[in-house]
């Protein structure tokens, strides 16, 4: 057997911080987070903080930025966004001046715990920005919102850079081809996506660029998804794409 | 590279190990109404065995869970075309008693091909120590059968309280407890510590980090069994989560073959 050639993994969806709700595995802080990424052999990660979710968005932007300030040489700093109507992000074009300057590089929405829709009368103004700057929403699908919601919004923002993120184990095939297929600007964050044959029948319909790798560390372990797709069968270069490629691509793409 | 093991090293290099040969405990076969399957045929499967170093892995087809009209022919046909790679669980519906007692009737035409039996009371919506099982679970404990239990926490026909009453009245039968009470954790660990008939099986559980490591610092290192629910579930993703897991190599050789090698030694299946 050919030995296996390096790869360099992008983990683009970690949380840190403490949960309200205890994790078996327990929570991590930005310095457990690097050294846990140090013996998974992980080079760089996007990394959000879960009280933007159990807390509040703009409260958990704020600790994320404090508590990966030392490692920003590897860990990339992802917000959440409310809409705008309410003022809480106070002036637009300041806030996404500030995002800018503490560089963020995605944003991530929760409009099922924040109680607000995804739609173009509510986060028009904030996603036309984000479209402008080529700024990718995370959008996770058993966290964030589901299906419907996801399908309404692209329908609605075509131009906007998705990556469906947390997408279940159990058969999402059906849900997420569709907006693959329609929406050019849409990709596929692969932690739950352990399906035999998943990824080697989605590389060879769709080709590998549109699959980012992430693992849902801490809430999931690094190893399942890194092993399973180091012996995909697909070419090297697709594995390093997916690894990391695709979204250190995305991420250069974000204009500043 | 995962991690910093001999079995992270063997496993990230060649994707499968010499050494530790995989046991599956936990499989299915064929299409099913909720989801595409890439691998679902049984050549594909074996393939996916073959991409992990899978030396054995025990099912139970789709058809033969959902579909009365095919039932467990299907089972019996899979497992004899890859004798040396496949055994299975013959499929118990409670919902057609006299189709159960058919089947269990006809277990020994077919023993070549099976470890024990396979229950999912809350797709069948009967309880697990409901009357209606209870000529499978007799079965089984007469004959010191494997008998793999679907088990979820919370679940009014496979939770907490079925799964301990069907393992004290029937101390003979090696359950299985399929997805280890999936999100009860301490109840699973407190049952698999009660009745020594009872194993921890990891099908779902690996995805969520720090369930594996809370078994085996309950000392149950040698109860625990791989699953996958081949095709549903790549056991690369399963290996690849133990070799990140804060346990040790003779753990994971455990789980992932040690503890099957010893329960299939019990239904004479021996694994050269």
């Amino acid at each position: 057997m050919a030995a296996l050639a390096p790869l360099r993994f992008f983990d683009c969806n970690t949380f840190i911080g403490t949960p309200t709700h205890r994790l078996p595995g327990g929570a991590v802080s930005a310095e457990g987070l690097a050294r846990a990424l140090d013996r998974a052999g992980i080079a760089r990660a996007l990394v959000w903080h879960i009280a933007q979710l159990d807390g509040h968005p703009l409260r958990g932007n704020e600790l994320l930025d404090r508590e990966i300030a030392p490692f920003r040489e590897r860990l990339v700093p992802c917000w959440s966004l409310l809409p705008a109507q309410t003022g809480e992000l106070g002036d637009l074009d300041e806030w996404f001046a500030r995002a800018t300057a503490a560089g963020v590089k995605a944003m991530r929405a929760w409009p099922r715990q924040c109680l607000f829709l995804l739609r173009r009368i509510v986060v028009g103004d904030v996603l036309e920005r984000m479209i402008d700057r080529r700024l990718p929403l995370i959008y996770s699908v058993s966290r964030g919102g589901g299906w419907d919601e996801l399908y309404d919004l692209l329908a609605d923002f075509p131009g906007l850079t998705v990556i469906i993120s947390d997408v279940g184990c159990w058969g999402p095939d059906r849900f997420f081809r569709p907006p693959i297929e329609r929406y050019t600007r849409t990709y596929l964050e692969i932690s739950d996506y352990f399906v035999p044959g998943g990824i080697e029948a989605f590389v060879g319909r769709y080709g590998a660029d549109r699959l980012l790798f992430g693992t849902g560390f801490p809430a999931q372990h690094h190893g399942g998804m890194m092993l399973m797709l180091a012996h995909a069968e697909i070419t090297h270069e697709a594995k390093q794409a997916i690894a990391a490629g695709n979204c250190a691509r995305l991420l250069a793409e974000v204009r500043t | 590279m995962i991690s910093d093991t001999p079995l992270a090293r063997a496993f990230w290099q060649d994707g499968r190990c010499r050494e530790c040969p995989v046991i599956d405990m936990h499989g299915h076969l064929g299409d099913f109404y909720g989801i595409w399957f890439p691998r679902g045929a049984v050549e594909a499967m074996v393939q996916t065995m073959d991409q992990a170093g899978v030396r054995l892995l025990c099912l139970c087809p789709h058809a033969s869970l959902f579909m009365p009209d095919v039932g467990n022919a299907a089972l019996v046909e899979a497992v004899r075309q890859y004798p040396d790679g496949l055994r299975g669980y013959l499929a118990m519906n409670p919902n057609y008693p006299e189709q159960m007692a058919r089947d269990l009737a006809r277990y020994a035409e077919c023993a070549d091909a099976l470890v024990g039996l396979k229950v999912l009371p809350d797709y069948h919506r009967q309880a697990l120590d409901d009357a209606a099982y209870a000529p499978a679970w007799e079965f089984a404990d007469a004959r010191g059968l494997l008998v793999l239990a679907h088990t979820w926490g919370g679940s009014v026909h496979n939770g907490e309280a079925q799964v301990r009453a069907v393992a004290g009245r029937y101390p003979r039968v090696k359950l299985l407890m399929g997805h280890s009470l999936h999100g009860a954790w301490d109840a699973a660990i407190a049952i698999a510590k009660e009745f020594p008939n009872v194993y921890l099986e990891l099908t779902a559980v690996l995805d969520d980090r720090g369930v594996v490591e809370q078994f085996v610092a309950a000392g149950l290192s040698e109860r625990i069994l791989f699953g996958t629910d081949n095709p549903w579930f790549h056991p690369h993703h399963g290996i690849g989560t133990l070799l990140s897991a804060d346990i040790t190599d003779e753990d994971r050789h455990n789980i992932l073959h040690r503890n099957a090698e010893k329960l299939l030694a019990g239904v004479g299946v021996y694994l050269t």
